[in-house]
């Protein structure tokens, strides 16, 4: 019996989901949040590709998921200088007050307010791929799929995190992020739901700001 | 004896305080050169100013001379066929049917000499014009920067003879002196004023621009050259030709000051490109507003300076003409990076006609200021990263539009809306010391309560509901009150008492009751922001 299963775990063609193979080959942007961590590959949100937030409104605590990893990005370090951080069409105004309480480099923020929708990706697209920017968030109602895979690839010509909030409605869509997090309001607080996570599993969060396991 | 009497003669035309001056000098210190001039003698500019310098045609200059149309100038395949100076038109015709000819154009050829002001002016901040061909040069303080002598007059030739210009250079110490042998063929360099007289004395009198009457009077005494002019007796000289001929051949040796005009060249930037047709598409447009911005970085190099705005002009043949605005957040002369803004702009511009001509005009712009470059592009070096981020928000607002891009920042005051404004990016920040950044508090501080990070731009009246604020259903209050009572001195001033509170949906919502009651004594609940 052992024979035949040490055989069967020697065939290439299996894969097994917990092997240390699939490390990915990159190292997250900690997130701030360690049970968060923990689901992600890589140990955080995945550097240089599209992550994508879905919600039902806005408001229900997607910014608050972002902000750690924000703020160490916009904070210089070492030898990395302080990034830019751009903010396209966000739907009320970002409050400088709080994003300085949240230790966000306010000298580094970029505000883009694009009169067209069809001017949003386009700016989007022209952030991510400058290679300047350290993140650009974008708010977009007309995202489809050919737009997110042309968002992935500027985020991997410009080496920037993109980060796309998307109405829950965009959940039956094809989608070319390489991390689909679904923001919701659960019972105690705000559960996170992982529905497609490159080189990681879905997963749902329960509560995630809080320290302990559910 | 005779040879005294001939060093008599030589020197008549000196002038004893000047001789004095010479020989102090000489005692003193080693011959400093003071002035060194540069002639640029354009022998051909008659016929260059107006000759389409890529066409390959036989191609004559024509003048009226007293009545009679004369050749005055020809290209080198129409000087093949036989036709010279002073031909006249019938004749020339008659030798070569095909010869395009061209009136002379003096207004033009004065354009050209002040493109070329502006072009030599990268070389010394002194240029002077010598009508009607001659450009003076003073390169005594350029010679180190350009690596002497023999490069600068490389240099200055190879760039004449790449803009389709003959010329003839030549070098001395005074202006008059360059001039004459420039134009006289003489490619020679005198750095010493003793090697002065030598060298003018042997040039022909035709290299002078005096009047016609006196060099033929002068050739009528056997006198053919400039050294024969400088033996004769000065007072006899000065009675037959008059004190204006002896003036300049003091000049030229350096025995009297020769001041020279400067010539300025205008600070702000305008030039115009005629197209030769009606053009309306895009790229040949846009090749020739290339051509424009190439003249601009060659008139802002020549000045240090750098701009921050240009205006293009579309001229079409009927209506008012199309004006386009081009700026960047950052000063800047280079040109791929003005083209890629154009470009942008020129996609979205709508032209009503066809267009004939373009105008570029630039403001007078500010003073350069750059960087050295730096071998190893650390990610460290801000000041670089700096520039690149500037360009993407000039493409941007190219694109958008100025006031939608824009940076935020925090300020000191206790009402929230006016807590934060949106900013200028890349502006300097104001100068004041006193105050510790607003950003830092808000940052440092743990006495402050929490801000929400969105904000409404402005508040909203939430529904009440048995006396309670709904917003997607009832609101539980979490936190609060925080009182912020201010703003009584400008007509501005709140009173009101801010909650943190939580609805059905998940959302923490930022709320206030107003404490002033309105008319119907009602306080109301507004939402002001959410927590995000």
């Amino acid at each position: 019996m052992d024979d035949v299963l040490e055989k069967l775990l020697q065939t290439p063609r299996l894969w097994r989901g917990c092997s240390p193979a699939d490390k990915p080959g990159w190292r997250g942007l900690e997130s701030g949040y360690p049970r968060l961590d923990r689901h992600l590959p890589g140990g955080g949100w995945p550097p240089h590709a599209l992550t994508e937030i879905l919600l039902e409104h806005y408001g229900t605590g997607e910014l608050k998921l972002l902000m750690p990893a924000l703020a160490r990005l916009s904070q210089a370090s070492g030898e990395d200088a302080a990034g830019w951080i751009a903010w396209i069409a966000p739907p009320f105004d970002p409050y400088p007050p709080a994003l300085a309480q949240w230790g966000i480099n306010l000298s580094r923020v970029l505000i883009v307010r694009p009169k067209k929708a069809g001017e949003c990706l386009w700016a989007a697209e022209q952030a991510l791929s400058s290679g300047n920017c350290v993140a650009v968030l974008v708010w977009s109602e007309r995202m489809d799929d050919v737009a997110s895979r042309r968002l992935q690839l500027a985020a991997e010509k410009g080496q920037s995190w993109a980060i796309a909030f998307r109405s829950v409605k965009a959940l039956s869509g094809s989608s070319a992020a390489a991390l689909r997090i679904r923001v919701s309001t659960g019972e105690k607080g705000t559960d996170l739901g992982i529905l497609k996570s490159r080189g990681g599993r879905p997963a749902v969060i329960r509560d995630y700001a809080s320290a302990a396991e559910h | 004896m005779l040879k005294k009497v001939r060093a008599q003669q030589s020197l008549s035309l000196e002038v004893p305080a000047v001789r004095a001056e010479f020989t102090q000098a000489s005692n003193a210190r080693p011959a400093v050169v003071r002035h060194l001039w540069l002639g640029v003698y354009l022998p051909a500019l008659a016929l260059e100013a107006v000759m389409d310098v890529n066409s390959a045609d036989a191609f004559a200059v024509v003048e009226d001379q007293q009545g009679l149309r004369r050749v005055l100038l020809t290209n080198a395949k129409a000087t093949a066929a036989g036709i010279c100076r002073g031909m006249s038109v019938n004749a020339a015709l008659a030798l070569l049917p095909v010869l395009s000819l061209a009136e002379r154009n003096p207004a033009r050829e004065e354009q050209v000499l002040i493109k070329l002001v502006t072009w030599a002016k990268q070389f010394t901040s002194f240029v002077s014009i010598e009508k009607p061909a001659v450009l003076l040069l003073e390169i005594a303080g350029s010679l180190r920067l350009f690596g002497g002598l023999g490069t600068l007059r490389r240099r200055i030739s190879g760039d004449l003879q790449q803009q389709g210009f003959t010329a003839s250079l030549a070098i001395a110490p005074t202006p008059l002196a360059a001039t004459w042998l420039a134009r006289a063929g003489n490619r020679v360099c005198i750095r010493d004023r003793k090697n002065l007289t030598g060298a003018l004395s042997r040039l022909p009198l035709s290299c002078l621009d005096w009047p016609e009457a006196v060099c033929e009077s002068l050739q009528a005494m056997g006198i053919a050259a400039i050294g024969d002019c400088l033996r004769l007796p000065r007072q006899g000289f000065a009675r037959r030709f008059g004190a204006s001929c002896l003036l300049q051949l003091d000049r030229a040796l350096g025995r009297l000051p020769d001041p020279r005009k400067c010539y300025l060249t205008a600070e702000v930037f305008c030039r115009e490109y005629e197209l030769n047709e009606e053009q309306s598409d895009r790229e040949l447009l846009l090749n020739a507003c290339r051509e424009l911005l190439l003249e601009l970085e060659r008139f802002l190099l020549s000045r240090q300076r750098m701009v921050q705005r240009i205006r293009f002009s579309f001229f079409h043949l009927q209506g008012p003409a199309t004006h386009l605005t081009v700026g960047c957040a950052q000063a800047d002369r280079s040109i791929e990076h003005w083209c890629e803004l154009l470009a942008i702009r020129l996609d979205r511009l709508q032209l009503p006609a066809a267009v004939i001509a373009i105008r570029l005009q630039s403001s007078r712009g500010q003073p350069l200021s750059t960087t050295t470059g730096r071998l190893a592009f650390s990610k460290t070096d801000s000041r670089r990263q700096e520039s690149l981020i500037s360009h993407l928000v000039e493409r941007l607002s190219a694109r958008i539009g100025d006031e939608s891009v824009h940076g935020i920042m925090a300020v000191a005051e206790h009402r929230p809306q006016y807590a934060w404004r949106a900013s200028r990016l890349f502006a300097q920040p104001p100068q004041c010391p006193a105050t510790p950044p607003v950003a830092e508090l808000w940052r440092n501080s743990s006495l402050l309560s929490q801000r929400p990070l969105w904000m409404l731009p402005e508040p909203r009246a939430l529904d009440m509901r048995q006396n309670l604020p709904h917003y997607q259903g009832p609101l539980t209050l979490l936190d609060g009150p925080e009182r912020l009572e201010t703003g009584w001195w400008d007509d501005d001033g709140i009173a009101r008492d801010y909650f943190v509170a939580s609805n059905p949906a998940g959302m923490q919502l930022w709320i206030f009751r107003n404490r002033t009651r309105d008319n119907h004594g009602e306080s109301g609940w507004y939402l002001h922001g959410m927590f995000g």
